[in-house]
């Protein structure tokens, strides 16, 4: 070996010093990166630097070290050498000179190389050496580096010609060779060496025999003593890493064979039964965390962990060393360079229902956000957005387009709006659909029609004038019935039968909600020219900072419909410039060249009603059947929901909702619309049912009881057009008769007899009595009036809500409850109460819990 | 600067996994100590650890809740090679005014698997009260419960083989009658040689077992942790794959393809993120599956979201111990390591030059305490294991190894198609 092996060491007493050696033995320290990195530091880490303090060349065969282990400000070394002394030594001048323990050497009787050099970590003026073989001289010698301090001169530590030499303590292993040596942590008096590459010896050195327990191994290289346990023994050979228990010593109770060979291979002083190790031309570090490390049972099997890491080192290291108190902390070192890592425990996480996000921060604590901070605000996360949705109420609103504007979304706010308008036609009857409330433009011109896919009435062209330019100017456009009915669909409302006569009031709305651009689009795209321009000037006059309304105004006054005129020409060029989609459209269609609209077509800035109503205005039947196949086909591709308005609740409606809810997991829209829009057939359909249980589920999770049962009623109630109102699930019946308790009552109720006024009344009538057999109904259990009476004082019975409460028999709280399992029960308002503070049911016999039964109800057990 | 709330472990060894319930209001966590723990959510969103049982006598690696619906119930894995079931009861202590102390007892031991139990998860309710098992002798095995009120009767209903150890499983939660319950496994096996790590069981109706439909060939890796996205009616399935990146996975069912015996899905790769350098741990899904969050050896919880059709992108970064690393804009760069030459002419001893990582937590951390080594004589139930081999590899837990060069200084390729 040319170059000496690099070797690394964390200091076990100072927390930011190490030493390295090779050549020579360097002294660093460590410490965090500053903005200035001095030139003399070493970056070692993306927060770390090392400075190095000091260097020692005066050793030049250095084998070993270790490091004294006692705290004192300086570091004083053991040096083995390749001649077999053991130097002690120290960077410089320090305390350990007047203990004159500086330069002192310990001297075998025989030189050979020294293998393997340890302090004892408890008596700290014990020192042992393991040597190489040299004929039948002991190779394992103890020294008390304390006893022959009076025997010796003081020495400088440089001073290497030291002669007088100190006899050690001790002396074992007869012409064996120690490969490698450890003291065990709680037995100051005991270690354990590697010999002779064929055993593990174990050495009490208060025991004149010394050897107290062998083992065959051929693994005897870097043996080191688990620092949480005594018993547990690591060592390594070849690609074999072996851990053995000392009271169980016959054999390894674990072998890890490795790819290749072990290079080193260390106990992780931090964590317990974790080991490090690095192997021969592998840039990895790997971790072996032993398991169940169990020795009673044969049974008892153990095994390793394995895990790879790959610190950010450049060239495969050739050592490392713990850190001896930061956990999982390593510095490793290579020709190259040092590397500072720390090993990143596992990290496990969960996501809860509630928009909880968790994970372990190591063994010490979890760390968790949750929806209200901040960066989880950053996260747009639907789920959070459906949530506060559902809480709203949204869906439910009884007016389809105020479920819209709960939803702070205009593409939604879109569609619901389109709903109102579809279902308000059917039912006024302006577009005939029995069977389907909210027909799309598809289904009107009767597209989708299975017997002839094309259309089934022809339209006529008429020739409109342009009629407020004075000129006599026609455009040519189309017109059907089936034609009108569609635009309305699309909100372009027309007066039957009249050309021209746009609904204004539509166009006011849109001028009061400032969308000038598009009233005047519609405007011009119903031909009337001198309505736009008014409307430009008027918008150019409210919104001060789109000013160029007015320059727009001007260009469309000044029209021509001749084809090479400069306007036209002007046009074509600058439109691209306008930066209104609306805008641009209006200008191309004054510009369109033989009824080509494609500019107006495809302007994607313009909603699509607003398209698809021009397709409808201007396109001839073929034209527009093609146009709307292909937008139609466009929008469902992308999820648009405004494709809505071409299909119409339909099974291509629920192919693009469902393309919607893939795009943004909007579960809860694609619910609700279908459960308010879906015809009772469609709803059967798989993925509908789908989404519908994935939003009931969903809204479970959260605890929304109240509002997962109007979801339910309103699911019913769309069902219920064909079939049978929700069958009943729970009776109350009369213990003596069996009948149906709250049926006679009902009864009662609607004949008007003599229970009639029950509900209005403020002063409630009792009704303790079974109305068919009239033997009392049972008692409740909390203040034994038999049920039928009221539960309380009723503090304002002249109330407000008269109206929700009339349809009502009787106030929940003085209703019936009972625990399912032992039947006991009274008041709901009186068991509420009970609850609240008890888990046992309140009848004195019964020893059942009901409450705690119940799963989602908790009670505050044993909180303090 | 940001920082997560956090609660104090007392888990006194590494923690191998946390579960919500159903409502996210409880919380069940496991570590190698062989305790598992339960936490309660106070009305104020305290968080009070409420039950601490040692629950195996090994590592225990996985804790999962079944729905609330059967009761307060747990079921753990553990390296002592049994899974369990617990449930949660009132004691029948009846002091005066007692309300009632609640503990955990087990309902049942599963002891049926000779080697480390690496993942057990509870089927979706829809099929009734089902546990899947896997261990890493590469056995999936399903347990029933007949009787939903009677939790200490399990039945070993399938057992099927995988061929290679295996580290992982997730149920499909979707709901749709149309697909049949399906299960993916996965296989912390590192040789590629060996092929795909996730596969893909169905149960068949007809044949009343479960057979293999697919095997996702693209992933060689060891894989470390898998999870389906909640379906939501959705027309494919996403899963999500804890490999040496992160990878999403739309499992799309082909329609009559059972008839003609061809595949039955196409499977394709939506993203792949590599930002977590070589190994990652663990993923998870939100509740509505559109932003999945993952761990790995760089210390960092990514969250991931699509942005729109699959244009996945990393949305937060938060280091392990709860600061936030950056802002999901320059979520990219952040990951990008330091490259730097330090040279020092000063006191020449020598030339250092190294590439270090964005590391920066460790100094505050404890000593970790001791741990009890399990030196109890407990004996196992089964019989020796034959032909044990030497090296005792558990794949059940994330550890796996690569045979990679180190790490270069990551140009982050966000997002492969």
């Amino acid at each position: 070996m040319n170059t000496p092996r690099l070797e690394i060491q964390w200091s076990p007493i100072h927390s930011n010093k190490f030493i390295t050696w090779g050549t020579e033995i360097c002294l660093y320290e460590i410490a965090p990166i500053k903005d200035t990195v001095r030139p003399s530091c070493i970056k070692v880490s993306d927060t770390t630097v090392a400075h190095l303090l000091a260097t020692n060349s005066s050793h030049n065969y250095v084998k070993c070290i270790d490091i004294y282990p006692i705290a004192e400000p300086d570091i004083l070394l053991a040096v083995g050498q390749a001649n077999g002394r053991v130097v002690l030594t120290t960077f410089g001048p320090t305390a350990y000179d007047s203990l004159g323990l500086t330069g002192k050497e310990l001297i075998p009787k025989h030189a050979r190389q020294c293998n393997a050099v340890a302090w004892n970590p408890v008596e700290s003026n014990l020192l042992i050496c393991g040597l190489d073989k040299y004929r039948t001289d002991q190779s394992l010698l103890l020294w008390d580096v304390h006893r022959t301090t009076s025997n010796t001169e003081r020495l400088h530590h440089y001073n290497t010609g030291q002669t007088d030499s100190i006899r050690p303590l001790a002396e074992v292993a007869i012409s064996e060779t120690v490969h490698s040596l450890a003291w065990f942590n709680n037995e100051p008096k005991c270690s354990v060496a590697g010999v002779n590459n064929k055993h593990l010896k174990i050495i009490d050195f208060r025991d004149p025999v010394k050897i107290v327990n062998t083992t065959a191994a051929k693994s005897v290289f870097n043996l080191a003593v688990n620092p949480h346990n005594d018993y547990h023994l690591v060592s390594h050979i070849d690609n074999l890493i072996t851990i053995w228990d000392t009271r169980y010593f016959e054999k390894p109770v674990l072998t890890l064979t490795q790819a290749r060979p072990v290079l080193k291979v260390l106990w992780c002083p931090t964590r317990h039964n974790l080991l490090g190790s690095l192997q021969k031309d592998s840039g990895t570090l790997h971790l072996h965390d032993i398991q169940h490390y169990g020795v009673a049972g044969e049974d008892a099997e153990p095994g390793a962990l394995e895990r790879i890491v790959s610190p950010p080192w450049t060239t495969t290291p050739t050592s490392f060393s713990w850190h001896p108190t930061h956990v999982n902390r390593l510095l490793a070192i290579s020709p190259q360079g040092l590397t500072d890592y720390t090993v990143y425990e596992r990290i496990t996480l969960n996501w809860s229902t509630r928009s909880h996000l968790v994970w372990n921060h190591a063994s010490k604590s979890y760390k968790y956000i949750c929806s209200n901070d901040n960066i989880y605000k950053g996260l747009n996360d639907i789920s959070i957005l459906s949530n506060r949705r559902a809480l709203s109420g949204y869906g439910l609103l009884p007016e389809l387009s105020q479920n819209g504007e709960l939803a702070e979304d205009d593409t939604l706010k879109n569609v619901w709006q389109w709903l109102y308008l579809s279902r308000s036609l059917v039912e006024d009857g302006t577009i005939p659909s029995p069977d389907n409330k909210h027909p799309g433009v598809r289904t009107v011109l009767k597209l989708d029609d299975p017997i002839t896919s094309t259309f089934i009435t022809k339209s006529e062209i008429v020739h409109r004038p342009w009629a407020d330019i004075g000129s006599n100017i026609t455009a040519k456009t189309y017109r059907s019935a089936d034609r009108d009915k569609a635009l309305q669909l699309c909100g372009w409302r027309f007066e039957k039968d009249t050309n021209a006569p746009y609904n204004n009031l539509f166009l006011e709305r849109l001028e009061r909600e400032g969308a000038y651009p598009r009233a005047t689009a519609i405007s011009v795209f119903n031909l009337c020219l001198r309505q736009a321009i008014e409307i430009l000037n008027r918008g150019a006059s409210k919104m001060s900072s789109s000013a160029n309304f007015n320059i727009v105004a001007m260009a469309l006054s000044g029209f021509s419909e001749d084809k090479n005129s400069m306007w036209r020409e002007l046009c074509l060029r600058s439109r691209s410039q306008l930066s209104d989609p609306y805008l641009r459209a209006t200008f191309a269609f004054l510009t369109a060249d033989n009824d080509t609209y494609e500019n107006v077509l495809n302007e994607n800035g313009m909603a699509v009603e607003d398209r698809v109503a021009f397709a409808l205005m201007f396109l001839s039947d073929n034209n527009l059947y093609e146009y709307l196949q292909n937008l139609s086909k466009e929008l469902c591709e992308q999820g648009n929901l405004a494709g809505m308005l071409l299909t119409g609740a339909s099974l291509e409606g629920i192919q693009l909702l469902n393309k919607y809810l893939e795009i943004t997991g909007d579960v809860q829209s694609c619910s609700l619309i279908s459960i308010r829009a879906l015809s009772p057939t469609l709803l059967e359909e798989n993925q509908v049912q789908v989404w519908i249980e994935s939003y009931r589920n969903l809204l479970d999770a959260w605890k929304l009881w109240t509002q997962r049962a109007h979801f339910d009623i309103a699911m019913k109630s769309s069902i219920n057009d064909n079939k049978s109102a929700v069958n009943k699930q729970m009776y109350v019946s009369c213990t003596y008769c069996g009948k149906n308790v709250c049926a006679s009552m009902q009864g009662i109720a609607r004949t008007r007899g003599p229970f009639g006024r029950l509900g209005s009344t403020s002063n409630k009538l009792k009704m303790t009595a079974c109305p068919s057999c009239r033997k009392p109904l049972p008692r409740c259990a909390i203040c034994l009036m038999h049920m039928g009476t009221v539960s309380g004082l009723q503090i304002n019975p002249t109330n407000s809500n008269r109206n929700e409460e009339e349809g009502k028999l009787t106030e929940f709280n003085d209703w019936f409850t009972w625990c399912q399992s032992c039947r006991h029960g009274g008041h709901a308002s009186h068991l509420r109460n009970w609850f609240q503070q008890h888990s046992e049911c309140p009848v004195t016999s019964c020893n059942c819990r009901c409450s705690s039964l119940d799963a989602s109800s908790k009670i505050k057990v044993g909180a303090t | 600067m940001f920082e997560a709330h956090s609660i104090n472990a007392e888990h006194k060894d590494l923690i191998h996994d946390i579960a919500y319930d159903f409502y996210g209001q409880r919380m069940a966590t496991c570590s190698s100590d062989q305790f598992v723990k339960v936490w309660d959510e106070d009305e104020h969103e305290n968080w009070h650890l409420t039950a601490s049982w040692k629950a195996h006598s090994g590592s225990v690696w996985k804790v999962t809740w079944a729905h609330p619906e059967f009761g307060q119930v747990l079921a753990t894995c553990s390296f002592d090679r049994t899974a369990a079931v617990w449930e949660e009861i009132v004691g029948e202590g009846s002091g005066p005014g007692e309300r009632g102390m609640r503990h955990w007892i087990r309902r049942t031991n599963l002891v049926d698997s000779r080697t480390s139990v690496t993942d057990v998860k509870f089927a979706p309710k829809t099929l009734g009260l089902l546990l899947a098992t896997c261990s890493s002798d590469g056995v999936v095995r399903i347990y029933e419960a007949p009787d939903a009120m009677n939790l200490s009767q399990w039945t070993l209903q399938h057992d099927i083989t995988c061929k290679l150890p295996c580290s992982c499983l997730a149920w499909n939660p979707s709901l749709s009658r149309l697909h049949p319950p399906m299960i993916a496994v996965g296989s912390d096996d590192a040789s590629p040689s060996n092929g795909g790590k996730v596969f893909i069981y169905e149960y068949s109706e007809n044949a009343r077992r479960w057979t293999k439909t697919d095997t996702i060939a693209s992933i060689n890796d060891a894989v470390h942790d898998i999870a389906f996205a909640p379906n939501l009616g959705r027309s494919y399935h996403t899963l999500a794959v804890a490999t040496k990146d992160v990878r999403i996975i739309s499992v799309k069912p082909l329609p009559d393809s059972a008839a003609n015996g061809q595949a039955r899905f196409e499977i394709s790769t939506l993203a792949q993120f590599d930002d977590h350098y070589c190994t990652v741990w663990r993923v998870c899904w939100n509740i509505m599956g559109t932003i999945l969050a993952s761990s790995g050896d760089d210390g960092c919880v990514r969250l991931w979201k699509d942005n729109y059709i699959n244009n996945w992108k990393c949305v937060a970064v938060l280091k392990g111990d709860g600061t936030s690393a950056q802002s999901s804009d320059n979520a990219t760069s952040a990951t990008q390591n330091s490259n730097h030459t330090a040279v020092q002419p000063a006191l020449s001893t020598t030339r250092y030059q190294r590439i270090v990582p964005t590391i920066s937590m460790m100094a505050e951390m404890d000593k970790v305490i001791q741990a009890p080594l399990s030196m109890n004589s407990k004996k196992y139930q089964t019989s020796s294991i034959k032909g044990r081999s030497n090296k005792w590899v558990m794949p059940g837990i994330p550890s796996e190894a690569y045979f990679e060069p180190p790490p270069p200084n990551i140009a982050k390729s966000k997002n492969k198609k």
